[in-house]
């Protein structure tokens, strides 16, 4: 977990102060610090291959032969007619759906391939996920029309009809949301917890075919094919942000379920590597090396990219699909598919990745793809009850939508609103700066007539001379130090801007203390 | 070349028996917990709301006495026992948790003005204005033992209030002074006044065993040594102070509830002005009492409410009313701080949670760390718009509520009006006075 702060850390010289670069190292301290304490507790460590050099990425069989015989679930091929498949596995890691443009909608467990339910819908779908928790697992399918909503049975639960035309759907689940980009341009936000219609609006950018979500914020993530990266939140309309990414359009978005590298493949078949963040290229080898692109020829625009980074991208118009090693740009293995690749996702907390194709869908074996050791009841052994608590909990903590924004923007629980303090500040320096109204000191006290009026109306004269002359030297002194806190303060109070306050703050002193009042205080120390 | 294959054996993460717990996984990588600034937020503003539902601090009534109740006393010593004084002159021994009279007694022929513990002894004093009269009961099983008093003393003053020293064989009485009475001698053996008026209370300092304070109804607060024949100091306050107590952790500091709404908190070293003044109340407050601890405060008020108070904030914690509570005259910590005994002019005694949603009972391991957390969330988050919102409001019957606006109101109507007058007339003509020296007029030595 990197703040933008952390960022910077790589290169001191970014760091604004002193301060800034002993809290940078106070926080890189920390997470070293965690990270042993991480690895020292954890259960399992991660796969991977290591190979001699010049060995070739090894087929599915060399694998099997090489790793224990309760790796074989894993490895599986189903031929199935009813069109081009999606497949979707569920947050666990227990469940793969599938759905077909023939309308084949099926579930089921993969590990011991039993079967939760099939059935024939009779309509073309298009995306499926699964939402929910892993307690009271629903899966969402959109079809040609409407998104239908199926319980573990196979039971239509619901058909959102808002979510007309969707040709992707996500599920945020820390905030209990269905997201989805339809065919026409409009992008929903759906509450599964309450059933309320969180956010539904067209974005105006034309249909959204490429969209990814960002796991780690909530956004929804499109890219258009004018070669921008827009992001999408709820609360606005608009994208919040919009990236150049690609020269040419964007074939395809895909990201980490967790962190916050974005992989944008364009038209021009260069895959990119984005740090949301920052908004910036993120060097795609570890070694530092800046490997600004990767060409993929004759990639097929499905992508995916697993916990430990790893991604997976179709090859040969479809013929076949590439595991690329985080970073890197030698795939690491490779595995022909018997029909034309459609979809494909890795199994969470496992080193599998299911894929869909023209004639059925598969699952091979990537060592080194999944995340060892989960945290809570969300991982592929998790019991029944540790599963329905921490739905309940996940209840309990749903976030409200107002938390989904991306990184760049800032903002965040806990930030600093450094606008409105400021904002404040200066509110209080009008106040106190405000120079005496115009009424005040042209009042004219009322003269009274009648007997003993003149002896009356002398003394409230000479009264108010008085008060007018502390008035205007009141005032002197306020312009005075108005014009030593230079710009800022002017416009703080309201007042013009001098040529001898520019003077005074590019220099960056002040030439004259102001008078010995309360104003003072207002003066900017010089550092 | 060699190849791992992440495979997790099931048993690792099966429980062994039916009796074990089932296991967790555990991994603080924080790439497994993003959002997790949010989500302690979701949980602190579900532990706010959680308080409030949970927030039920009346647990009953101790049963009708009869007549409007004057003063209410906790034993020094035990948990569960604790003395009320009536206006018609009965003095009733309750026990707390059961919220049942244990005895009655006709105690004196008018109101019972004072009522005190020996802090060593199973003994108690009471006294009376109409009578005259201090009487001493002793508390033993032998019930006819305990309907006549032990001892009864005339006093050719009217006694307005009582106090025992913290662990000598003194009293002391207020009337048309402070009498510091010994229980071996018949005459008082000091008396201290200023002024011509009556004082009203007179309590002893805690750890200070020559050190007294009083308030009087000319609307003074006194500080008494009692080696000395002349009090050390007296405060002029703009309105009478009903009632005082002393802190009993940090005993230099006192407490006075007041005719104008107000409690004040005053730092014996430093009389010049109150420490803190606890704003809140929207009629005259007629009882203050410190908590055990001596971190919170409790202040029954004429507007038939009492709150809660936490020392040095100006704002109250909490505000306890019911339909049926009338006047409440006096508000009394338990010992160990969890609960509040009210006396008040609907002739009933009532027990009250000091922590609103506290649980009562025994709570489990998980159930303490629950609420433990609760509160720690709730304090992280504590300046957050929202959850401070939840937190701090608390509903007012309709009468109350409206009150408080009038009160407010007023406030703002003097703020403006000073604040319009220093801009016509000038700063040094109207200077700035602070909240805390705008109370006291004057401090005599």
């Amino acid at each position: 977990f990197q703040t933008t702060m952390d960022v910077a850390a790589e290169d001191s010289d970014q760091m604004p102060s002193g301060f800034h670069a002993k809290a940078a190292a106070k926080a890189a301290r920390l997470r070293r610090e965690a990270a042993k304490l991480a690895s020292a507790s954890a259960l399992e460590s991660p796969g991977g291959i290591e190979s001699r050099p010049g060995e070739w990425a090894p087929t599915q069989s060399k694998l099997l032969r090489r790793v224990a015989v309760a790796a074989r679930p894993g490895h599986f091929e189903l031929s199935l007619q009813y069109g081009p498949y999606s497949v979707a596995y569920d947050t666990t890691g227990r469940l793969l759906a599938l759905c077909g443009r023939g309308g084949h909608v099926a579930a089921f467990e993969w590990r011991q391939k039993r079967l939760m339910f099939e059935s024939q819908v009779n309509e073309p779908c298009h995306a499926l996920t699964w939402v929910g928790a892993g307690s009271t697992p629903q899966l969402a399918v959109a079809h040609s029309n409407w998104t239908y909503i199926y319980d573990a049975q196979g039971l239509e639960l619901h058909c959102l009809k808002r979510l007309h035309k969707a040709n992707k759907l996500f599920w945020l689940p820390r905030h209990w949301l269905l997201a989805a980009c339809t065919d026409t341009g409009h992008l929903h936000w759906q509450d599964v917890s309450t059933g309320q219609t969180v956010a539904s609006y067209c974005g105006h950018h034309g249909p959204l075919r490429v969209s990814a979500l960002h796991p780690d914020s909530g956004c929804v993530l499109t890219g258009q094919p004018n070669g921008q990266l827009c992001i999408w939140t709820p609360l606005e309309k608009r994208p919040v942000v919009k990236m150049l990414c690609c020269p040419a359009g964007v074939r395809a978005v895909a990201t980490a379920p967790a962190g916050h590298a974005v992989y944008t493949l364009g038209g021009d078949s260069r895959l990119r590597v984005w740090d949301i963040r920052c908004l910036r290229p993120l060097s795609v080898s570890d070694s530092g090396a800046d490997a600004a692109s990767i060409r993929l020829f004759d990639a097929a625009p499905q992508l995916a990219v697993s916990q430990r980074g790893l991604l997976a991208c179709p090859v040969r118009q479809g013929a076949a699909l590439m595991v690329l090693p985080a970073g890197g740009a030698k795939p690491l293995l490779s595995h022909p598919s018997p029909g034309r690749l459609s979809d494909l996702a890795f199994c969470p907390w496992e080193d599998v990745l299911a894929f869909g194709h023209a004639r059925g869908l598969g699952s091979v074996l990537v060592p080194g793809s999944g995340e060892p050791n989960p945290d809570g009841a969300v991982h592929p052994l998790s019991g029944k009850r540790q599963r329905r608590e921490a739905e309940v909990r996940g209840l309990l903590d749903k976030l409200p939508p107002e938390t989904i924004a991306p990184p760049a923007v800032g903002g965040g629980v806990n930030a600093v609103d450094a606008e409105g303090i400021e904002e404040a500040l200066a509110r209080k320096r009008a106040a106190v700066m405000a120079l005496p109204s115009d009424e005040v000191r042209q009042f004219q006290p009322r003269r009274r007539s009648g007997k003993a009026s003149g002896e009356l109306n002398r003394k409230v004269g000479e009264r108010w001379q008085r008060r007018r002359m502390e008035l205007r030297q009141l005032l002197k002194s306020k312009k005075r130090v108005l014009a030593e806190m230079g710009d800022e303060g002017a416009d703080a109070a309201g007042g013009r801007k001098t040529k001898k306050a520019k003077k005074v703050s590019q220099s960056g002193e002040l030439t004259k203390p102001a008078t010995g009042t309360f104003l003072d205080r207002l003066i900017p120390k010089a550092d | 070349m060699k190849v791992k294959l992440l495979l997790r054996n099931p048993q690792d993460y099966l429980r062994e028996t039916a009796d074990d717990i089932h296991k967790l996984a555990r991994n603080p990588a924080p790439e497994l917990h993003p959002m997790s600034a949010e989500t302690e937020y979701v949980r602190a503003l579900n532990a706010a709301k959680l308080e409030r539902v949970f927030a039920k601090p009346f647990l009953g009534c101790f049963g009708d006495q009869g007549d409007q109740l004057s003063r209410v006393c906790m034993h020094p010593r035990a948990l569960s026992l604790c003395l009320s004084g009536c206006v018609d002159g009965r003095v009733a021994f309750w026990n707390i948790p059961r919220r049942s009279r244990v005895l009655q007694l006709d105690a004196h022929s008018g109101c019972v003005q004072g009522l005190c513990w020996h802090p060593e002894q199973d003994l108690f004093y009471s006294c009376c204005d109409t009578d005259r009269t201090l009487k001493a009961w002793r508390v033993g099983d032998d019930l006819v033992e305990f309907s006549r008093p032990v001892s009864q003393r005339h006093l050719d003053f009217a006694p307005l209030n009582l106090d025992h020293h913290v662990s000598k064989d003194l009293f002391a009485l207020s009337g048309d002074a402070v009498y510091l009475y010994d229980s071996r001698r018949s005459d008082p053996v000091g008396q201290w006044k200023w002024g011509s008026d009556s004082v009203l209370q007179a309590r002893f300092n805690p750890t200070e065993w020559h050190l007294l304070a009083a308030v009087t109804k000319d609307n003074a607060l006194l500080l008494i040594d009692t080696r000395q024949r002349e009090p050390l100091r007296r405060i002029r306050c703009e309105f009478r102070q009903n009632a005082l107590c002393w802190n009993p952790q940090e005993p230099f500091v006192l407490a006075t509830a007041s005719d104008d709404y107000n409690l004040y908190s005053w730092d014996a070293r430093r009389l010049a002005s109150p420490a803190c003044v606890y704003r809140g109340h929207t009629n005259a407050a007629m009882d203050v009492d410190f908590a055990p601890t001596g971190r919170e405060l409790v202040s029954a008020s004429y507007d038939c409410t009492v709150r809660l108070w936490e020392s040095g904030r100006s704002q109250s914690r909490d505000v306890y009313h019911t339909k049926r509570m009338y006047r409440v005259f006096a508000a009394r910590y338990s010992l160990d701080a969890r609960f509040i005994v009210t006396a008040s002019a609907d002739f009933n005694l009532r027990l009250w949670k000091a922590r609103a949603s506290e649980k009562l009972g025994a709570l489990t391991p998980r159930e303490r760390a629950a609420v433990n957390t609760a509160e720690a969330l709730k304090q992280k988050y504590a300046h957050h718009p929202q959850v401070r919102r939840i937190v701090q409001h608390r509903h007012l019957p309709k009468r109350l509520y409206q009150a408080q606006l009038e009160m407010k109101a007023i406030r703002g109507k003097q703020r403006r009006k000073e604040v319009n007058r220093r801009e016509h007339r000038g700063e040094d003509k109207e200077p700035f006075v602070p909240e805390r020296d705008r109370h006291v007029r004057g401090v005599d030595e």
